[in-house]
Parts: C-alpha cells; sequence; structure tokens
C-alpha cells in the first residue's frame, strides 16, 4: 500500500501504520458472507470465471478455431469468455450456465468468419448481442428454479412427448411405455444446446439457419425438428430396448440435415391420420 | 447377453473432476483429454463378472454444475452404487464432498454403496490433497476409497468392479433385498430381469 494512504488514514492511531478497526465494517471484511460484501461478489465472481475459463477450453477440443495454442484460437477463447462473464453478470438470477459457451460458439463463429473484415473485427460484441437476445426466449431452460415450473425445462420436454405422441403414438408407446426412456434422458441436451452437440458443426449450422429464420421462433421450431430426429429413426428405435435406444439417442447417427428439416417442416401441419 | 444382476450406478461430483472420462475408459477404454461438457446426462453399460456371476452395470455420468442438481437427483433414484469423485489437483473439488454425499444420502437408497475416488493421481507432482486425507474421509462416512486415473486407466476397473463386489455381497448377507429394497416392491435398481425393467421414472413432482 502506498506510504501517503497510510497516513491519510492514520489520523486516529498516530504511528503504527496499521487502519484502525473501525475503518473496515464488518460487511467489507474479506471472510464476510453477506449478499454485499465486495470481497464475498469478488470470490463468487473469481469462481465463476474460473469456471466459464475451463469449460471455454472445453468447447470444440477438434476445431482450431477454438482451441489449440495459436493466437487465434486464444483471441477466440478470450472473446468467449468475456461475452460469457459479462452475462453472467449482467444476469445474476442465472449467471453462467454449462451449456452457454456451446450456444455462443456457432453465433462468435459465423460474425467472426464474415468476410468484410470490419464486421470481423465486431464478432464480439455482435455476438453478445446476438446471444442476449436469443437466450431472452430461452433462459427459463437454463434456470434451476424454474426447472419443474410451467415455463422450466421438464415442461418444455413434456411437451416434446406430446408432439411425438401426437404424430407418432406407436413410436411414443414404445419409448416411454415399453422400453422406459424417459425423454429427459437425451432431450434435456438437445432442446438446453439447441442441438449444437448432435451433430457435426457445419449441420448444426445449417439447423440453426432454421432455428433463427423461423417465424414460429426457435423454442417452437426445436421442438419440432427433435420430433422429427426421433420418426427418422424409427425403426431402429422400434426394435431396440432401453439400453440399445439410450445409446442411440444420446449418439445420434449422422443424418442428412436437409431430409431432416423437411420432415420436421412437414410436422407443422397436424397429422392427416 | 443374461446376467444375475443389474445394478444401477451414478457417477457424481464437481464439474471437471473427471466423471465422463472414468466411464470412458471404463466402458471404452479409452482416454480423450479434453472431454465435452456433460449436459443432463449420458448413460453407460457394461458387464462385469464377480465371484462367477455376470452382473450388467447400468452406469448414468452426470452433471457437475450445482445449476444441474434438480435434473441430477432425479437420477439418484434406484442407485445401487455411487462413484462419488473428486480431483486430487483441486483442494474445492474435494471441500465440496460433504455436501455431495448430503444430496446422495437424500435422494438415494440409504443402503446405496459409495465409492469415493481421488482422480487424476497420474498428476501427482500438482497434487493438492493427500491420499490419507481421501481415507479418512471415506472412513468417516463409510464409503469404499480408491485413487485412480482415468488417463493411465490405474484402479478405473477396480473402481467400479469393487463396488459392484461390495453390493453383491451386501445381497448376500441380506443387507440389502435385491427384489424390494432398490423398488419399493418393484424391480428396479437391482433386478434379474430384462433389459429396462429399471424404474426410469423422473423423480418427484413428475
Amino acid at each position: 500500500m502506498d506510504k501517503s494512504t497510510i497516513s491519510e488514514n492514520d489520523d486516529s492511531k498516530s504511528t503504527s501504520g496499521e487502519l484502525s478497526r473501525a475503518d473496515i465494517t464488518h460487511g467489507e471484511h474479506p471472510l464476510s458472507l453477506g449478499e454485499s460484501s465486495v470481497w464475498n461478489k469478488f470470490f463468487q465472481d473469481t469462481e465463476i470465471i474460473e469456471q466459464i475459463d475451463r469449460d471455454v477450453k472445453r468447447t470444440h477440443p477438434d476445431m482450431h478455431f477454438f482451441s489449440g495454442d495459436s493466437p487465434d484460437a486464444k483471441d477466440n477463447q478470450e472473446a468467449l469468455k468475456t461475452v460469457l462473464t459479462i452475462f453472467a453478470k449482467l444476469n445474476p438470477g442465472i449467471r453462467y450456465v454449462q451449456g452457454m459457451n456451446e450456444i455462443l460458439a456457432p453465433l462468435y463463429y459465423v460474425f467472426r468468419n464474415d468476410p468484410d473484415e470490419e464486421n470481423a473485427a465486431s464478432a464480439e460484441a455482435d455476438s453478445f448481442f446476438c446471444f442476449v437476445e436469443l437466450l431472452s426466449g430461452f433462459r427459463d431452460n437454463f434456470c434451476k428454479q424454474l426447472d419443474n415450473s410451467v415455463v422450466g425445462i421438464r415442461s418444455t420436454i413434456t411437451r416434446l412427448s406430446d408432439m411425438l405422441k401426437e404424430h407418432d403414438e406407436e413410436l411414443w408407446r414404445h419409448l416411454e411405455v415399453t422400453t422406459k426412456v424417459n425423454p429427459q434422458f437425451y432431450a434435456f441436451r438437445w432442446i438446453t444446446l439447441l442441438l449444437t452437440q448432435e451433430f457435426n458443426f457445419a449441420d448444426s449450422l445449417h439447423i440453426w439457419d432454421t432455428l433463427l429464420s423461423d417465424p414460429e421462433g426457435p423454442q417452437e421450431t426445436v421442438l419440432r425438428i427433435c420430433c422429427a430426429m426421433l420418426i427418422l429413426i424409427r425403426r431402429r428405435l422400434l426394435a431396440g430396448d432401453f439400453t440399445s435406444n439410450l445409446r442411440l439417442l444420446q449418439n445420434y447417427p449422422s443424418t442428412n440435415v436437409g431430409h431432416l428439416l423437411y420432415v420436421a417442416n412437414k410436422l407443422r401441419t397436424t397429422p392427416s391420420g | 447377453m443374461s446376467y444375475d444382476y443389474l445394478f444401477k450406478y451414478i457417477i457424481i461430483g464437481d464439474t471437471g473432476v473427471g466423471k465422463s472420462c472414468l466411464l470412458l475408459q471404463f466402458t471404452d477404454k479409452r482416454f480423450q483429454p479434453v472431454h465435452d461438457l456433460t449436459i443432463g446426462v449420458e448413460f453407460g453399460a457394461r458387464m462385469v463378472t464377480i465371484d462367477g456371476r455376470p452382473i450388467k452395470l447400468q452406469i448414468w455420468d452426470t452433471a457437475g454444475q450445482e445449476s444441474f442438481r434438480s435434473i441430477t437427483r432425479s437420477y439418484y433414484r434406484g442407485a445401487a452404487g455411487a462413484l462419488l469423485v473428486y480431483d486430487i489437483t483441486r483442494r474445492e473439488t474435494f471441500n465440496h464432498l460433504a455436501s455431495w454425499l448430503e444430496d446422495a444420502r437424500q435422494h438415494a437408497n440409504p443402503n446405496m454403496t459409495i465409492m469415493l475416488v481421488g482422480n487424476k493421481c497420474d498428476l501427482a507432482h500438482r497434487r493438492a490433497v493427500s491420499k490419507e486425507e481421501g481415507e479418512q474421509f471415506a472412513k468417516e462416512n463409510g464409503l469404499l476409497f480408491l485413487e485412480a486415473s482415468a488417463r493411465t486407466a490405474q484402479n478405473v476397473e477396480e473402481a467400479f468392479v469393487k463396488t459392484a463386489a461390495k453390493i453383491l455381497q451386501n445381497i448376500q448377507e441380506g443387507v440389502i433385498d435385491a427384489s424390494n429394497e432398490f423398488g419399493h416392491g418393484r424391480p428396479q435398481g437391482l433386478s434379474g430381469g430384462r433389459d429396462g425393467t429399471v424404474s426410469q421414472r423422473s423423480g418427484c413432482c413428475s
């Protein structure tokens, strides 16, 4: 600490050079757990930042754009970290939830690869804006307090189940009644991460073009695509037991995404019986 | 393949301690240095043989982040065994064990066999938790204990198999009832039946 500041604070005590105890309020004590304690806030922030740091390093480890020690990859990781940290600070009710990194990654990738260099230079800010916008319709899925509410993830998964029952009751019955594959076991990741983990990166971007452009919004659209994913592999599912079905759904086979989106779009209309 | 018992396991512990890597090493015998985040739950299965009896292990690898706990808790139901994992190079993951244990005790069957696993023991030069501390915690809380490395595969097989041996022993000694204990009257976590007889209901509020 600077000598001059010590002497300024030293009015009450003449010589020791220590702050008098009264100058540190209880709430600002480094061990205080009070909500307004700056130290407690600091420690909480540090914890989140460390977690974001660890998760960003685990984002698409197979892609040079995101991973490795090249200067570009480092810059990209820094940008992802900044966006996630700022979002967490601005949304104290949600903060950072694992998986947000996977939602942000495609947005940032697309902006950063804009052929117009001036646009590409603003990738961090642009992706932040879009990330906030996208999550505004989705963040209830990331909020554990809402997990069991009508807007939370469980209820969204139930809607997928209802949709499957409506369009393919035989498959629904086999999955949920006969083999007891609770849709939560696979659809939790499908829905919260908007299918970013189920396909290769290029296919994910293709799916996202549809998700983001559909007038009904990404939430409705992703449910239709999930339902189509089930229907497309119905023969394998109908022949499978609990173990093989769960394995298949947690490692979705590579597929023709154009066809998948076509089938999903068909689900928009009610089944013709 | 037929089996005498089906044991459901869960793997729990802080994020980044290596839960998914332990599972991958056990089921696929390989190591992935940078593993994707686990969102929700991932599933694995493998057969083991204990005292000449074929046993199928059905393993649920859970997400470590606190935000997922309300989802994760539903997977405790019907579990016969748990691997509670910490990272020997990160002290805080050891400090959080008590809270994981409390969660498990509250949401799982009280007779669930729990194996405490100190993972990443190949990184001894970065060790932040001594083996004695791990042993001590396990002893105080009635857990089995091993230090393991998903990278080198050291003790990975042992962690899963010794847990199964203990569960089997409990069944044979009548400490747990294979037909009732885990299923509240229905065959669930332990069953001699076919695949998929394990209850997969999503816990409370459903």
